[in-house]
């Protein structure tokens, strides 16, 4: 098994809160996104219908934190959650699990910054 | 943000592509067109409703819910940031030839204008938007076939709009919001059912404008707080609409009169049958004018629309459940293009006999539109 290195961007091109949808691994290709300082890349299929995945919104985690007897909305992990395109399921970019069932997920893979470059190895 | 357009260039196994007699028909009965700006409508308004439009807004109220954002489509339709996919003629030819799409039934619309107090300016919005869609999209497309937007507050002037527009060749429905003042068995709404069924028009009701304006309140433990709670009543909306047509007797009066729901789910289609059959045993006394058992109205005279399609955990279960609703009659198509919980052709049905998928997929509709 060969590992193949593709190089996605130059670090000062790939901005924080962005994302890049690359043509490689499969047809559909792979998102890379990066977060702050960190990068995540998901395969871009989605596993309810197969639509582009990472072509659809990237968001916070909005969660509810009980207080007393009242919840409150939390605001967390700006841009570490993702939605399809198609019918909204939201995904963790961070792990690739469905956040409505964590047995749901997609294909994520390892990424790096090597210099100034983001690459990711795929192999086969 | 890219505009990718997966539902304009999928090419599916149903897909434009093919050709010959095993064509599947696809006929579409949720295609939801709209203006670019309420000025649209201007040449087609009295001058009085213009200006109380530019002084007052349109005013027609309605719980805003907030759902999912860009007008609740589905984000890959967007061609460029300010078009609307469901304002794109083009957009929707393109969707119709990658899809395979035959037939579309354009359902608007101008749902609010239901839920409004004053019935006069209300008909005359309807009837605006009914000639801003004969001019803007019936006339742009062979596939497209449209709906007259009534106001009912003054049913005579909802059958006046019926009448006016309902021997159009490409009109072949009413269409109302299942927001309502009462439930659409009631005898109030008679004189426009009557013209439907005079002039061979479908009834086809769709969810909007519940506790609306004037309109009754959205359930009847109270108003929703959340669109998630919401979507999950309109199927009792849907439930109490049904149950009032059929012991109203308004399929005994009006035979061949068609009423189609669509987007109120179909999970609870079999459990209202059986129910009202059951209750029809021993209760028939008390609606002695209900003189077939209620199922048997509702395989005649009621349709379902498709979407959004049920998802069981057990894909198998849905075979279970066309069965019980009697799918190969009652279950026509929908897209409910271009909002952001649609269903592709080529994405539903696929574990369906090709036969049934006929019959959903076409077969059922130009059956109750009397296409081709």
């Amino acid at each position: 098994m060969t590992k193949h290195r593709h190089i996605i961007a130059r670090l000062a091109d790939f901005p924080s809160g962005t994302r890049r949808v690359v043509p490689i691994g499969s047809k559909a290709g792979i998102g890379v996104y990066r977060v702050g300082d960190r990068f995540f890349a998901l395969r871009n299929i989605c596993p309810h219908e197969g639509a582009p995945l990472c072509e659809g919104p990237q968001r916070a985690h909005i969660r509810a934190e009980r207080s007393g007897t009242r919840y409150q909305i939390r605001y967390e992990r700006e841009g570490e959650i993702i939605a399809c395109p198609w019918h909204e399921w939201e995904f963790d970019v961070t792990t690739g699990h469905a956040l409505h069932d964590s047995r749901q997920r997609v294909k994520t893979y390892p990424i790096a910054v090597e210099g100034d470059e983001v690459v990711l190895y795929l192999e086969g | 943000m890219t505009m990718v357009g997966s539902a304009i260039s999928t090419t599916g196994h149903q897909g434009g592509n093919q050709r010959g007699p095993e064509k599947l028909l696809i006929v579409d009965c949720d295609i939801h067109e709209g203006t670019r700006s309420q000025k649209d409508l201007y040449p087609y308004l009295p001058q009085v409703y213009r200006d109380q439009i530019e002084d007052f807004g349109i005013s027609f109220g309605g719980l805003t819910y907030p759902s999912i954002a860009k007008g609740a489509t589905r984000h890959d339709l967007w061609r460029d940031e300010k078009t609307h996919p469901g304002t794109d003629v083009e957009l929707v030819r393109e969707f119709f030839d990658a899809n395979g799409i035959d037939y579309g039934v354009l359902t608007g619309g101008p749902y609010g204008a239901v839920a409004h107090p004053d019935a006069d300016f209300c008909a005359a919005y309807c009837r605006a938007f009914n000639e801003w869609e004969v001019d803007t999209w019936i006339s742009a497309d062979e596939r497209f076939r449209g709906s007259i937007h009534i106001a009912p507050q003054d049913p005579m002037l909802a059958v006046q709009e019926i009448e006016r527009l309902g021997t159009h060749p490409k009109i072949v429905q009413v269409m109302l919001p299942a927001g309502a003042r009462f439930p659409y068995g009631n005898r109030f709404y008679h004189p426009i059912w009557e013209a439907a069924e005079t002039l061979g028009l479908v009834i086809c009701v769709h969810p909007s404008a519940e506790g609306a304006g004037i309109n009754s309140p959205p359930t009847a433990a109270g108003y929703c707080t959340y669109y998630p709670e919401m979507r999950a009543a309109w199927a009792q909306i849907a439930q109490a609409h049904l149950a009032s047509l059929i012991y109203e007797g308004v399929f005994a009066k009006f035979p061949r009169l068609k009423f189609l729901f669509i987007e109120h789910d179909t999970f609870w289609v079999p459990g209202l049958l059986w129910r009202m059959d059951a209750d029809w045993k021993g209760l028939r006394f008390r609606v002695p004018w209900v003189e077939e058992k209620p199922s048997d109205y509702v395989l005649r005279n009621v349709r379902f629309g498709s979407q959004p399609i049920p998802e069981p955990p057990n894909p198998e279960d849905l075979l279970t459940h066309l069965k019980w609703m009697h799918a190969d009659q009652t279950m026509v198509y929908c897209s409910d293009y271009p909002h952001w919980d649609m269903d592709l052709p080529t994405k539903i049905l696929s574990g369906v006999s090709p036969e049934l998928k006929r019959r959903i997929f076409g077969e059922n509709a130009r059956e109750l539109y009397r296409l081709l």
